[in-house]
């Protein structure tokens, strides 16, 4: 739609799937390039429906999607440029961490020392370096999560898609994962797309919260989050923070009770 | 296997105290080993009491030293079967692993081909392979040939219902990864589909490992010699005939433990293949 440095475009996207279930509706928003966007809303509002359509997972009934002004299958087709990290990290039990980074660049075709170099460098990026050789079962939630981030950064993409990804893991790694996340977004220039239904961790990462409503899954509003990066821990602790969260908090029930009455 | 560990966990309770460092080998020892020990003692001592006390003749039940006297007596003769059986085994299992590993990739790489032909695999499974035994040997002629091709047809099912389950038991989620990155059909194959497989393979094979003796046996029983030297099958229908009934316990005896051997070796195999990431391999950690 031509709006300046657009990389998604949702465009009054609906989704019914086979079975009835509305999933979403006229869900409508563009995201900038270089934001750092989180979909919040409770479970079934649609969150995970609206992401995977941007990776072409999946296809909607109404409206359409867009990405770097293509389909989103001809994105995943002829570039790297979009990578996926899912809840449960999703690692290949039978490689080790070396060879589960490696995977999306021997599926792309690369050169094999330039594609360990670049496994070996994202690896370091996420702290990982000295476990190239364990494999998945030997690894912490945690550490799991940090290969799954590594892969998707492996193939260098401009957008990475989110899942969750921090949901299973526990406060304190959480925490430690979300400024690492963070530090990365930055570094690599990256945009991204983060799916989750805890205020504080929307808050904390994101510039902008894309808050959302159950039954049907629609947009309910947009927030600005004008705290600087980077962000340390003790943003928590600041009153503007605890305002963003209140905010955030209330649209999320107001929305929720627009679902009672509705 | 199974059956001695209640025996097991009464020793248990009676002796708690013992010195730390005697204590962990003894424990194992007493928990693992120490029931089936007792159990195969207590089962060789009645069964060598029981023919005398009921009088039975020995061409009835054998007593244990029958059995024993029997095979040091005849063992050029059981020796010699044995390795026939073992060749012929072996080569049927071997043959069943490859065709059935290699026509289950080529089924599944097609939905079409899978779906018009998977539920024939099924039907064809079903088929009692004694039943279609004496055909094989129209075909292939008595004697060796037949009995491998026996010992295949009865290994192969198990392989590709399992092979096939496997290939078809993808993680959504790592299938859908493998869409972002665009995989190929046979990427999809070689590096997702078929190491998913794997413990579904390996599953596959230990059933048909021990198949493919019963295969082989039965196959000689149909087959006969077709002027080679004779397997376990031919040596057992022989003694049977001649109601050499301590032999018949040899032959049997020797059956069970190349089957068990045989299921030991693919178990060890499929533990050295799985082991770096299947939970199924794991037990062996702490
Ligand atoms: N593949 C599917 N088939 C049918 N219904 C689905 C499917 N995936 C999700 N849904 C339904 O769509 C709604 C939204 O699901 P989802 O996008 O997963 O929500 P969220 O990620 O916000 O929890 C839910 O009611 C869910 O049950
Ligand atoms: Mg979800």
């Amino acid at each position: 739609m031509g709006v300046a440095n657009e990389v998604v475009s949702f465009n009054h996207v609906g989704k019914t799937y086979t079975g009835g279930t509305v999933a979403l509706s006229d869900f409508h928003l563009s995201v900038k390039e270089g934001e750092f966007l989180s979909f919040l809303g409770p479970s079934g509002c649609g969150k995970s429906t609206a992401l995977r359509m941007v990776a072409g997972l999946g296809e909607a009934t109404d409206g359409d999607v867009s990405v770097f002004n293509k389909k989103p299958k001809e994105m995943i087709q002829q570039t790297n440029d979009i990578a996926f990290v899912f809840q449960d990290a999703n690692l290949l039990p039978w490689r080790n961490v070396l060879d589960n980074v490696l995977l999306p660049l021997e599926l792309r075709g690369g050169n094999k020392k330039e594609s360990k170099q670049t496994a070996l460098r994202v690896l370091e990026m996420v702290g990982l370096k000295d476990h190239l050789k364990s494999y998945p079962r030997q690894l912490s939630g945690g550490m799991k999560m940090r290969v799954s981030i590594a892969r998707a950064l492996a193939a260098k993409p401009r957008m990475l898609l989110m899942d969750e990804p921090f949901g299973a893991l526990d406060e304190i790694t959480r925490q430690t994962l979300q400024m690492e996340l963070l530090d990365i977004w930055q570094q690599e220039n990256m945009t991204v797309l983060f799916v989750t239904h805890n205020v504080y961790e929307a808050v904390f990462l994101s510039s902008r919260i894309a808050v959302m409503s159950a039954r049907p899954g629609r947009l309910s509003s947009l927030i600005d989050i004008d705290l600087p990066y980077p962000r340390e821990l003790s943003v928590r602790t600041n009153p503007t923070f605890t305002e963003y969260v209140d905010l955030a908090s209330d649209h999320l029930e107001t929305s929720s009770d627009r679902k009672e009455i509705g | 296997m199974e059956s001695p560990s209640l025996q097991v966990s009464k020793q248990n309770v009676v002796s708690k105290v013992k010195k730390p460092k005697e204590r962990k080998i003894w424990m194992t020892f007493k928990n693992v080993y120490l029931g089936p020990i007792v159990a195969f003692i207590i089962f060789i001592a009645l069964w060598q009491a029981i023919p005398v006390l009921l009088g039975l003749k020995h061409y009835i039940l054998p007593k244990p030293t029958d059995v024993v006297e029997a095979t040091i007596k005849d063992w050029d003769l059981l020796w010699p079967a044995v390795q026939i059986t073992v060749i012929e085994s072996v080569t049927g299992f071997l043959v069943s692993a490859v065709v059935g590993i290699f026509i289950s990739i080529l089924l599944a790489s097609s939905k079409i081909l899978e779906r018009s032909i998977y539920p024939y695999a099924i039907i064809l499974q079903t088929i009692p392979v004694v039943a279609v035994a004496p055909i094989v040997v129209i075909w292939f002629g008595a004697g060796f040939n037949a009995i491998v091709v026996i010992s295949f047809l009865i290994g192969f099912f198990p392989i590709i219902s399992n092979t096939l389950m496997g290939l078809n038991s993808v993680d959504k989620n790592m299938d859908e990864l493998f869409t972002l990155y665009n995989a190929s059909k046979w990427q999809r194959m070689w590096k997702l589909r078929i190491p998913a497989a794997l413990p579904f393979i390996m599953a596959g094979l230990k059933i048909s490992c021990t198949l493919s003796i019963v295969g082989a046996i039965v196959g000689e029983y149909v087959a006969g010699i077709g002027g080679g030297k004779g397997g376990l099958g031919y040596a057992i229908t022989v003694a049977a005939i001649q109601v050499k009934t301590p032999y018949l316990f040899a032959c049997g005896i020797a059956a069970a433990i190349l089957g068990i051997s045989f299921y030991l070796l693919v178990s060890l195999f499929s533990h050295l293949m799985l082991r770096s990431w299947h939970e199924s391999a794991m037990k062996v950690e702490k």
